[in-house]
């Protein structure tokens, strides 16, 4: 194991949310058997006293989860220095066997967590708590996700040792090897601008056909989840290659680093972000017919809409100025 | 109304003291009616009123409230009926500043700022604009016979002004319920009879009223149209 850190606060900050979800979880279990709001019994009002207590628990430590997605890259990027090859933080996540399901596991929870958050932030504007069992039925499935991140996490951070050889981002995604990365890489452009540019039309309009009619939830959190993927195919298959200037060099990882502005925090915090405020709003709609929320959920969901949209297009408009100014005329 | 079922309130539950002060309580309360908790001390009437007044919760057992005004929460149309004992926090607090008026048995004013400052306090959470909440608090503190100490400091008012003063500030905020704990116990007879005239007075505005005492003037008075008797956390005599 290396020690840096971002290691250290890695590994604490992943043990501290494991056994706050695992106790959760356990509250979330006797909730969904004996939740009655009817009752007036011990055991209900009890229940209801702590439901409060994990609830903000559970919440402070989801905000943590999510943080701790970009603690990660931030922390793989530095410590590509260590590696024989790697020049960024993909180098440093083929170190060993664990670093790239371990980014794939905590881009997962960070998605289920925002959409829990969510949840949570709506059954508090309800008074007779009127989400409870689906936001505790969502924990039960963040707890093993949480739980499998902490224990991938683990093996890559202290399977780390220095110094031993890794590939680098070149070859990771360059055309024409086998992988994910590199048929990722090898999509062709003439191909992914035009569906890059009619998912993010197609999410603008369903954005707006929401927010006036108040109708259409689940086609536009699946256009959300679809703006995510296809904006994540798009920066490697060709937005990478006018930000870097290269025709062949289609590294999602090397955007974040100093010389190209640290560009890829906001790029990937606005995909991720408008990408939770998407499914949030789908996540929201079974819901709007209880009485307690019927005035708060349309509102949070217009206020998510809004959020999902701004920051799909802050995330077009940053890579679409990048592409503008670029002296790279593909 | 206010209806309680089987309300009950242990202190050091699980403890190797516990101690169950209102024990499986049935009750409603009438709207627009004084209804007066007697019994000894320690016979749970101060507990089962800060229970019904949002002040704590009970161990078990459930209290609704019934023909809520309007703008009670803002989900709620007027009439509709809410259990306060499951409510999170934050509409608890909406309630407590909306829906009850409370008379504590010490009074609580906060010395060192002055009558009107005091009787102002409720006001501040909920917003309101500050010169409409002051010509309300000048108004009932006048009603109250008090206008010439609007401007002086609480720590130099009598006992019987000092208790207007309470009243004026559970008013402010026009709540449907005014609770009061033992609201004679620091007053003459002169002077308990006085506050047994100005509850007559918010009686036939409508308010609800609900008193806690031990003593005859209050619980012997004509305006008392319910008159419960506790011991040992049980209504031993009522309704």
């Amino acid at each position: 194991m290396i020690q840096h850190p971002g290691v250290l606060a890695l590994l604490l900050a992943s043990g501290l949310v494991s056994l706050l979800l695992t106790a959760a979880g356990w509250q979330g279990l006797q909730i969904l058997r004996g939740w009655n709001l009817q009752s007036g019994s011990e055991g209900q009002l009890d229940l209801e006293r702590r439901t409060y207590l994990v609830s903000t628990l559970v919440a402070n430590a989801l905000v943590i989860q999510i943080l701790s997605l970009f603690l990660f890259i931030f922390t793989a990027d530095g410590l590509h220095t260590q590696f024989v090859g790697a020049m960024c933080a993909a180098g440093s996540l083929a170190a060993n066997a664990y670093g790239y399901p371990t980014l794939l596991t905590k881009v997962a929870t960070c998605l289920v967590a925002g959409v829990w958050l969510i949840l949570h932030r709506a059954d508090t504007q309800g008074y007779d708590y009127p989400l409870i069992r689906p936001k505790y039925a969502l924990l039960l499935l963040l707890v093993p996700l949480v739980l499998a991140e902490t224990w991938l996490q683990a093996s890559y951070l202290t399977g780390l040792k220095a110094d031993v050889m890794t590939s680098c981002c070149g070859s990771l995604f360059g055309q024409g090897r086998q992988g994910l990365a590199s048929e990722l890489a090898g999509l062709p452009t003439r191909i992914m601008q035009p569906v890059f540019w009619i998912t993010f039309g197609a999410l603008m309009a369903a954005g707006i056909v929401l927010l006036r009619t108040r109708r259409g939830s689940t086609v536009f959190s699946l256009l959300s989840l679809a703006f995510l993927l296809v904006s994540v195919a798009s920066l490697i298959s060709f937005f990478c290659l006018y930000i870097y200037e290269l025709p062949t060099h289609h590294c999602p990882f090397c955007l974040l680093q100093r010389e190209y502005g640290f560009v890829g925090y906001p790029l990937y915090g606005a995909l991720l972000g408008g990408a939770i405020a998407g499914l949030g709003v789908g996540a929201l709609a079974p819901f709007r017919a209880q009485k307690s929320l019927v005035s708060a959920l349309p509102r949070l969901q217009a206020h998510l809409a809004w959020s999902a949209l701004i920051l799909a297009l802050v995330f077009t408009l940053i890579v679409g100025i990048w592409m503008f100014l670029s002296p790279l005329k593909l | 109304m206010i209806e309680l079922v089987d309300v009950v309130k242990t202190f050091q539950a699980g403890l190797a003291t516990p101690f169950t002060a209102v024990d499986g309580v049935n009750l409603n309360v009438p709207r627009g009616k004084v209804t007066v908790l007697k019994g000894p001390s320690g016979s749970g009437k101060t507990t089962l009123l800060t229970l019904i007044g949002c002040m704590a919760r009970p161990t078990s057992g459930r209290i609704h409230l019934h023909g809520l005004p309007a703008g009670t929460l803002p989900q709620l149309a007027k009439g509709d009926s809410l259990e306060i004992t499951s409510l999170p926090e934050r509409f608890l607090t909406a309630i407590r500043r909306r829906t009850f008026g409370f008379i504590f048995q010490q009074f609580n004013l906060v010395r060192g700022i002055s009558v009107l400052e005091n009787v102002l306090l409720p006001t501040y959470p909920t917003g309101e604009d500050h010169g409409d909440a002051e010509a309300r608090a000048i108004e009932r503190l006048e009603s109250l016979g008090l206008a010439r100490h609007l401007h002086a400091s609480v720590d130099r008012l009598s006992g019987g002004e000092a208790q207007r003063v309470a009243i004026a500030r559970a008013l402010i905020n026009d709540p449907t319920v005014i609770v009061a704990d033992e609201p004679t116990a620091h007053l003459d007879s002169k002077l308990s009879e006085d506050f047994m005239m100005l509850m007559g007075q918010f009686k036939a505005a409508g308010k609800t009223l609900l008193i806690t005492s031990h003593d005859p003037i209050v619980y012997s008075s004509p305006l008392a149209d319910l008159v419960v008797e506790m011991r040992d956390g049980r209504i031993v005599a009522g309704p």
